[in-house]
């Protein structure tokens, strides 16, 4: 019982953290981004580069992972999102797919199709009510704790964080007072994507590390965004664990259908809250 | 005289596509061309939703896979007589979209891609391991169909000429469709959904009627898919083989018959012929979708049109 | 001449909204425009301030030549655009709503907020509110306040007075007098009580053309001449 709630907000912290990211593009350029599960997985791979070139520190490594994302999501953003504004939505998932594509292709050339395993860097673990429980969750939970409040701070009290809460609701009227909200837009999708890879760099050591992880964990990620409201920080956090204590829960009388019932609520949901998009 | 000309071509155009078929399988085996047909069934049946009414859906690889299950359950449960097994299918993507249809169809845009994948998503989970026992799971199932009549469903000639008049009956049905007043409020729904409810149409019930129009013909694509390979497994039902149609239908140019076909062959070449001589040729892929999103919306197919309508139009002024 | 639309002509999509619009305003002027609900109105306002491009004609702003810029220049050159239906910031502080503006234009926040009190004094009230729970009137006063600060030479503002009660008017009417001569206006309006107190001149638009234009005080305070556009 105790593992199984731990496990769901574990769960749940990763989806939080790697939600972000889509729940913000969407909600400032209007775009579904499918690229998402690529940085995502690259967070993943060069975590395990840098793990060998560090040996096995996983802390350095994990923060060169997250840099690392960095200049490849700003080419995405520069050369793919930007031409997307105002477009059609359609063509805003194909050609983020394509990029999706191009980029697991090109990791599976450089890295090759084969799982990749890697083990709890913590390796301790703690004892909560009588339960064993890894370490490394909590730490998971805890950090995903602290990065929403990081981001409420952020979005309450620096100036960068005010215009975006502003260009979110009123992109027009933010331009009209001079600022080219456009360029805050995009540091938004560059903080966004970092925090997708520091979600395959916490996620990597639980599932393991291969070419088409992305996949998987998008479709729960846009389940989260769903759920919990486009563009809506408080909406993905509270919807990011939710789901995550369904999967847990689920997968605690039926493994393999874990998944599947994040699906079946997100239907639920948008049945009786149907999304103008 | 063009005109008159592109008219009668029009008119006809069944007896051309058929023709283009038949000269295709000789130069590319009757196996492959098969699965060209059957493919181009699938494009067809997915623009009507796509490029006719405008909606993207990430999924529809879920009603394909309902037909190929339904068909192949039919074989080994019911009978195994091969018309049995499409009525059967069709029924299974009709129902299943009578199902969604609801939830699915009052969302748009990337709602609807994404709803649609995430019920691809279950079924695929379906047929891989909740009813692995009646799907055989990972490993598939065989199908096993009686010769019926004429129909010896052995000879691959014959498979051919079947699945080659099932083709030509979806693009008649198509043509009927979308020149009909039903295909041009399908289009004013794409134009602007408001517009159309305005001048006093239930535009859900025609979205909801496209929709398992869509879901029943890809059903069909499906059951014929399984009639020709005789052996089903998940991947006929896989997410990520979503990107096939949706290329198809984007090198074709959507809001098209002739695109629809133009792309489905299209794809199935590149699918089928690239690999051998470019080993990243998912990278390939991935490329071509972005040229294909940002220098050629209209697809090939609307590019060439585009060139010929404008040829005839000089033509016309001299 | 501070503004200068010249001939211009503008589509949304295939649809041609604005056609061969020419106005100009003089620097101090107050200058309304008028017209039935889809003339054009808050098109030519929004072509102006840079949200759309005129497929020809030119739009001069000094002596520059502006068609192609867009809103975030066109407000650093110094033409600020107020929209319609209040549109304040709502999730944001009164104050922090002051601060965007101010940090746009360069201008220290206390300094800015000071310019909005002299304007407004009941806003001291308000400051710490969120935008969203001010009403109309209060708001549409902070978008004027807030589209005044950093000194712009033109405000493009798009129908003030709608939708509010005739006290609130009074206010806002008093916030326009007091910041006439200083700043040059161009202000699309339907109460014509306002227009006629306010107006140094007013063109009327119909269907997307511009059909006349009023200059001269006798024809401005003419009740029925300027009924008829409406």
């Amino acid at each position: 019982m105790i593992d199984t709630i731990a496990y769901g907000l574990t769960i749940g912290g990763i989806l939080y953290i790697i939600s972000i990211g889509l729940s913000l593009t969407f909600g400032t350029m209007r775009i579904v981004n499918f690229a998402h599960a690529l940085v995502y997985t690259v967070g993943a791979y060069v975590l395990v580069a840098s793990l060998s070139l560090f040996n096995g520190h996983f802390i350095a490594a994990s923060v060169v992972a997250v840099l690392a994302v960095i200049p490849l999501a700003y080419l995405i953003e520069r050369y793919v999102i930007r031409r997307l504004y105002g477009e059609s939505i359609d063509y805003a998932i194909i050609a983020t797919y394509a990029v999706l594509l191009i980029g697991v292709d090109a990791i599976k050339w450089i890295w090759g199709a084969i799982p990749i395993p890697l083990s709890d860097p913590v390796g301790k673990a703690w004892n909560i009510l009588g339960v064993e429980l890894p370490l490394y969750r909590i730490i998971i939970i805890a950090l995903s704790i602290c990065v929403f409040f990081i981001l409420e701070l952020f979005f309450k009290y620096t100036i960068v964080g005010k215009i975006v809460v502003a260009g979110l609701e009123d992109k027009e009227a933010v331009r009209s007072l001079g600022i080219k909200v456009d360029r805050y837009f995009s540091l938004v999708f560059v903080i966004g994507s970092c925090l997708a890879a520091l979600g395959g760099v916490l996620y990597a050591p639980i599932t393991t590390v291969h070419p088409y992880m992305g996949f998987q964990v998008l479709l729960l990620c846009f389940a989260v965004v769903l759920v919990g409201g486009l563009g809506s920080m408080r909406g993905t956090f509270l919807s990011a664990f939710a789901l995550g204590m369904v999967m847990a829960v689920t997968g605690r009388f039926w493994g393999p259908a874990a998944e599947t019932m994040v699906f079946v609520v997100m239907a639920i949901v948008l049945i009786f809250k149907p999304i103008e998009v | 005289m063009r005109n008159n000309f592109l008219e009668i071509v029009r008119k006809v155009d069944i007896l051309f596509i058929g023709c283009a078929f038949l000269l295709l399988a000789p130069v590319l085996t009757v196996q492959r061309t098969n699965d060209f047909i059957i493919f181009c069934i699938f494009v067809l049946a997915y623009n009507l939703l796509y490029g006719f009414m405008g909606r993207l859906s990430f999924g529809h690889m879920l009603y394909f896979g309902v037909g190929a299950y339904a068909s192949a359950l039919t074989a080994e449960h019911l009978s195994a007589n091969p018309f049995a097994a499409i009525a059967v299918a069709l029924v299974a993507g009709a129902g299943t979209g009578i199902l969604l249809g609801p939830i699915t169809v009052r969302t748009t845009g990337a709602c609807f891609a994404l709803i649609n994948l995430a019920f691809n998503q279950v079924g695929y989970f379906l047929a891989l391991i909740a009813l692995a026992k009646w799907t055989g799971g990972e490993d598939g199932m065989a199908a096993f169909f009686d010769n019926i009549w004429i129909f010896d469903l052995g000879n691959r000639y014959v498979v051919f000429g079947f699945s080659l008049l099932c083709l030509l009956l979806v693009v008649y049905i198509m043509k009927r469709l979308t020149s009909s007043s039903f295909g041009i409020l399908l289009r004013t729904i794409k134009e602007n959904e408001t517009r159309a409810k305005f001048l006093g149409y239930n535009t859900f019930r025609y979205k909801l009627a496209a929709f398992v129009i869509s879901t029943t013909l890809s059903a069909f694509a499906g059951a014929l898919s399984i009639i020709n390979y005789t052996y089903v497994t998940p991947s006929f039902i896989d997410t990520t083989r979503n990107v096939e149609v949706i290329f198809a239908s984007l090198i074709g140019g959507s809001a098209s018959i002739y695109g629809s076909l133009v792309g489905g062959i299209s794809y199935m070449i590149i699918s089928n012929y690239l690999p051998k001589y470019i080993q990243r040729w998912e990278m390939f892929l991935g490329v071509a979708l972005l040229l294909l999103v940002f220098r050629f919306r209209s697809g090939l197919w609307g590019y060439i049109s585009e060139t010929v309508e404008k040829y005839a139009l000089k033509g016309a002024r001299e | 001449m501070l503004l200068s639309v010249e001939r211009i002509n503008v589509s949304y999509g295939r649809a041609r909204v604005l056609s061969d619009v020419s106005i100009h305003v003089n620097e101090g002027e107050m200058v309304f425009i008028v017209g039935r609900n889809g003339a054009g109105k808050t098109t030519l306002l929004k072509t102006i301030a840079g949200f759309l491009s005129p497929e020809e004609g030119t739009i001069r702003f000094g002596s520059d030549k502006v068609n192609a810029l867009g809103p975030e220049e066109m407000a650093l050159k110094g033409v600020r655009y107020v929209f319609q239906d209040k549109r304040v910031f709502t999730k944001l502080t009164v104050r922090e709503n002051i601060q965007l503006a101010a940090y746009a234009a360069g201008v220290s926040l206390s300094e800015a907020v000071d310019k909005i009190v002299q304007l407004y004094p009941p806003i001291t009230r308000f400051l710490e509110s969120k935008a969203g729970t001010l009403s109309g009137g209060q708001r549409q006063i902070l978008l004027l306040g807030r589209a005044l600060i950093g000194d712009p030479c033109l405000l493009l503002i798009d129908e003030p007075t709608e939708g509010l009660a005739a006290g609130i008017i009074e206010e806002v009417f008093k916030v326009l007098e007091m910041t006439r001569r200083k700043v040059s206006m161009l202000i699309v309006e339907q109460n014509l009580a306002v227009v006629r107190r306010l107006a140094d001149r007013v063109y009327a638009m119909k269907e997307g053309h511009i059909v006349a234009e009023v200059n001269t005080p006798e024809d401005i305070q003419n009740q029925t001449l300027l009924e008829e556009f409406l």
